[in-house]
Order: C-alpha cells, then sequence, then structure tokens
C-alpha cells in the first residue's frame, strides 16, 4: 500500500514540477521529462502485468498537460514499456548506467514516435523541425535527471528484481 | 622680631606666592621650549607613563572590542533578520507593483474588448518543449468553453481547447495546431497564422502577388468567429518569394511573448454565439 502510495505520489510531484515548476527557471527545450524516467525506472522495477497499464496510463497523464491529443504519449509510453520489458530480463537492472541509457533510448524514442504519429493522423506542420531542434538539449536534460535519481537512497535495493 | 615669628605663615605664603608668580612670569616668555624642570620631568616620567600609557590602550582595547560587544552578536543577528525582513518586504512590494502594471495594461485591454471577458492566471506550462500549450485557473464553472479566445495585454494569446470544472488549457498560436485567420493590417492581405515552433508563427496561404514586407502588423481577420476582428497578433520578421510557387513565405513574430505570461483574459463568446 506504501508502494503505491508512494508511486502516485511520485507522479503527482512530477506533473505539478514539469508543468509549473521547472518552466518557470528553465528554457522550454530544458524542461526535462520526469513521467518518462518514472516510466523507464517502472519498466526496469515492476512486472509486466502490472507496469503496461500504469505505463500507459502515464502517458496519459501527460496528454493531459502536453499536447492536445489525447493518448498520443499513452502509446508510445506503452510500446517503450515493452520493449525495454522484453529485454530487462537479460539485463543487470540495478545498473546506474543502464538505467541513464534507457532513459535516454526512451527519450529519442519517445520522440519519434510522437512525430511519426504526428506526422501520419495530424495536421501538425513543421513538427518535425520543432522536434529535431529540441530534441537534443531535451535528450540531455532527461539523461542528467536520470543520472542524479539513483543518488536517492535506496535507489539500487528499489531496482533489484523482485 | 616678635612681629615676624607670629606671621611666618603669612610671610611664607606671600614669599611663596610671589616666587611663583614671578617663576611664572619669568617663563612667559619661553611658552614655546621646555625648561630645565620641564625637561627633567618629562625625562623621569616618560619611562613610566609609556606602560602605563600601553595598559591603558590595552584595557580600552579589551572594553571596547570585548566587553563592550557582549551584545554585538545578536544585536547582528536582529539586525540580519531586520534587513531580511525588509528585503521580503522589498520584494512583496515590487512583486505588488509589477502585478498592478500588468492587470492595468490587460484592464485596458478588456474595456476595449466590446465582449465580456474573464481573468485568468497561468498556472502550468506544457510538458513537451515541442507543445505548445498552457494551463490556467478557469473552468467552466467560471463559464469557460472550449473554442473562446485568449488574449493578453500583446495580442492573442491563443484558444481555448480542453476545459475541466476548474482548469482549462490553450492552445496558443506558435503550436503546430494552431491557426488564426489573419490580415496585414497596412496591405489587408489575408492569410492563416499558423504555430511554427521556436516561438515563432507563418503566415499561410498568401499568395506571391499580396503586398507582405517585413515589419508589418498582423491582426485577426474575425474570420471563424473565435477572435475579434482587429486583434493584434505579431509583426512580419521574414518575407521570402521562390521563383516557382503559388505562396510566399512569411514569419511572423507574435507580440505576446507566450514563456512569460502570467495573466491573460478568455474572451467569454464562443463561435457559435
Amino acid at each position: 500500500m506504501i508502494r503505491y502510495g508512494a508511486t502516485v505520489f511520485a507522479i503527482i510531484m512530477a506533473v505539478v514540477l514539469q508543468s509549473s515548476v521547472l518552466p518557470v527557471y528553465f528554457a522550454a527545450p530544458f524542461k526535462p521529462d520526469l513521467l518518462l524516467v518514472i516510466m523507464v525506472f517502472l519498466a526496469l522495477r515492476i512486472s509486466l502485468l502490472a507496469g503496461a497499464p500504469l505505463s500507459w496510463t502515464l502517458g496519459l497523464v501527460k496528454d493531459v498537460f502536453s499536447g492536445i491529443y489525447l493518448g498520443l504519449n499513452a502509446l508510445s509510453f506503452l510500446f517503450i514499456f515493452l520493449v525495454i520489458k522484453n529485454i530487462s530480463d537479460r539485463l543487470y537492472t540495478g545498473s546506474v548506467p543502464l538505467f541513464v541509457i534507457a532513459v535516454s533510448v526512451a527519450t529519442l524514442s519517445c520522440a519519434s514516435i510522437d512525430m511519426l504519429f504526428l506526422v501520419m493522423f495530424t495536421e501538425s506542420p513543421g513538427i518535425a523541425y520543432s522536434v529535431g531542434v529540441g530534441l537534443v538539449p531535451h535528450l540531455l536534460v532527461n539523461a542528467f535527471v536520470a543520472s542524479i535519481i539513483p543518488l536517492i537512497p535506496g535507489f539500487g535495493r528499489l531496482l533489484e528484481a523482485p | 622680631m616678635n612681629f615676624l615669628k607670629k606671621n611666618t605663615p603669612f610671610i611664607l605664603a606671600a614669599v611663596g606666592f610671589f616666587a611663583a608668580l614671578i617663576f611664572y612670569s619669568l617663563n612667559i616668555p619661553h611658552k614655546t621650549s621646555a625648561n630645565v624642570i620641564e625637561r627633567w620631568v618629562i625625562t623621569v616620567f616618560a619611562p613610566i607613563m609609556k606602560p602605563f600609557s600601553q595598559l591603558s590602550f590595552f584595557g580600552e582595547n579589551v572594553w571596547d572590542n570585548y566587553i563592550g560587544l557582549v551584545h554585538v552578536r545578536q544585536e547582528n543577528r536582529q539586525l540580519r533578520e531586520d534587513i531580511k525582513a525588509l528585503n521580503d518586504r522589498v520584494i512583496a512590494a515590487e512583486e505588488v507593483n509589477q502585478a498592478y502594471r500588468r492587470l492595468a495594461r490587460l484592464l485596458e485591454v478588456k474595456n476595449a474588448i466590446k465582449a465580456p471577458t474573464l481573468t485568468a492566471t497561468v498556472i502550468g506550462e506544457d510538458e513537451s518543449p515541442w507543445n505548445g500549450t498552457l494551463v490556467i485557473d478557469c473552468g467552466s464553472s467560471s463559464g469557460i468553453a472550449e473554442g473562446m479566445a485568449v488574449v493578453a495585454a500583446d495580442g492573442i494569446v491563443g484558444q481555448v481547447v480542453k476545459v475541466s470544472r476548474t482548469s482549462s488549457r490553450v492552445l496558443l498560436l506558435t503550436d503546430h495546431s494552431s491557426g488564426i485567420a489573419a490580415t496585414i493590417q497596412r496591405s489587408r492581405a489575408r492569410g492563416v497564422v499558423k504555430g511554427k515552433g521556436d516561438g515563432l508563427c507563418q503566415l499561410e496561404f498568401t499568395t506571391r502577388e499580396e503586398d507582405v514586407k517585413v515589419g508589418d502588423v498582423l491582426v485577426s481577420s474575425g474570420i471563424g468567429g473565435v477572435f475579434l476582428k482587429g486583434s493584434p497578433i505579431g509583426e512580419v520578421t521574414m518575407v521570402k518569394r521562390g521563383e516557382y510557387g503559388i505562396f510566399q513565405t512569411v514569419t511572423i513574430r507574435p507580440f505576446v511573448n507566450v514563456s512569460r505570461l502570467e495573466d491573460v483574459l478568455v474572451v467569454l463568446r464562443n463561435n457559435n454565439d
């Protein structure tokens, strides 16, 4: 019960930080995607059955506060979760560099999937340019955040396979 | 003899006084130089005075810098707290001042708009760097509905896209999905302002023959019914006419700096009204 509470609290704090606090201090391309980082963390930690709907929900929460197409990030989050989950059993998930790499790859994948689906299904001219311009700083900031998170006490313990 | 005996003290006093007077009068011309007595006394006392003087200075030093400073730390702490409190008050006053200026400008716009409006505060920004939306603190309970125009003191901000009971999301004019029918104020050339990213917009569907120049001001044309006719949108920063093609490429810099928005006006008029 405490774990569920902590997860919900972390998600709420991530949304508030990302939406209302960080934009005041950081320029747009340097906003980290905290929900994506949480999703990658969960993908390396929890089971497929619990994690898949949770990652979809995380994406949905992001959609509520980002863009105007509900379900776009939910789809990309679920896809990334499934891919990471598929290979995480063969990896040492407690590794900090792996977590940073996983977040970086997830950021690239999320941006690519979002861009692909926006181009295919919506009228968003120039979105590729905007994503391209903002991707590198966004990727670096996400990787930076991913490298900080392991400093939280208990990270290694939490990442151990259940 | 008897007289002398009887008045000895008086005579001695008078002689002494007289001698002192003579001594004084003799020394008057030598007021700037020391005589033998003076030199001798000074010479004798100087070595004695020196350590006592140093001791006195030491005592004064101890008194001024230690004993006298017993409450200085406490006083210093109090003064620091006072400075902090005063700084807080200065910052708060500056904040109030800024808010006053901002709201005064917004009020001017509010009075100029011939439709009911609602002032809302921006409480959040888009989570993605490549999308352009804002969250405002008013929702359906305040009368806001999807499609309503949102403006700031400098011009158009965007339009309301998703409404909950207590908050709404605003699609900024710089978002790729946004489109506003616009007119060049000078030449009355028409087009559609679409978001371009990077805080810029683009005027689309403006044919090559239309008269568009850098520095031209764009206003909403009123077509579509969302934005009131004549609301300022932005300024033309670049015009590019290729050798071929029907349309010209026009880049617009919006008047509203969307990254620094704090208060906005929602025009409570739907395009169905």
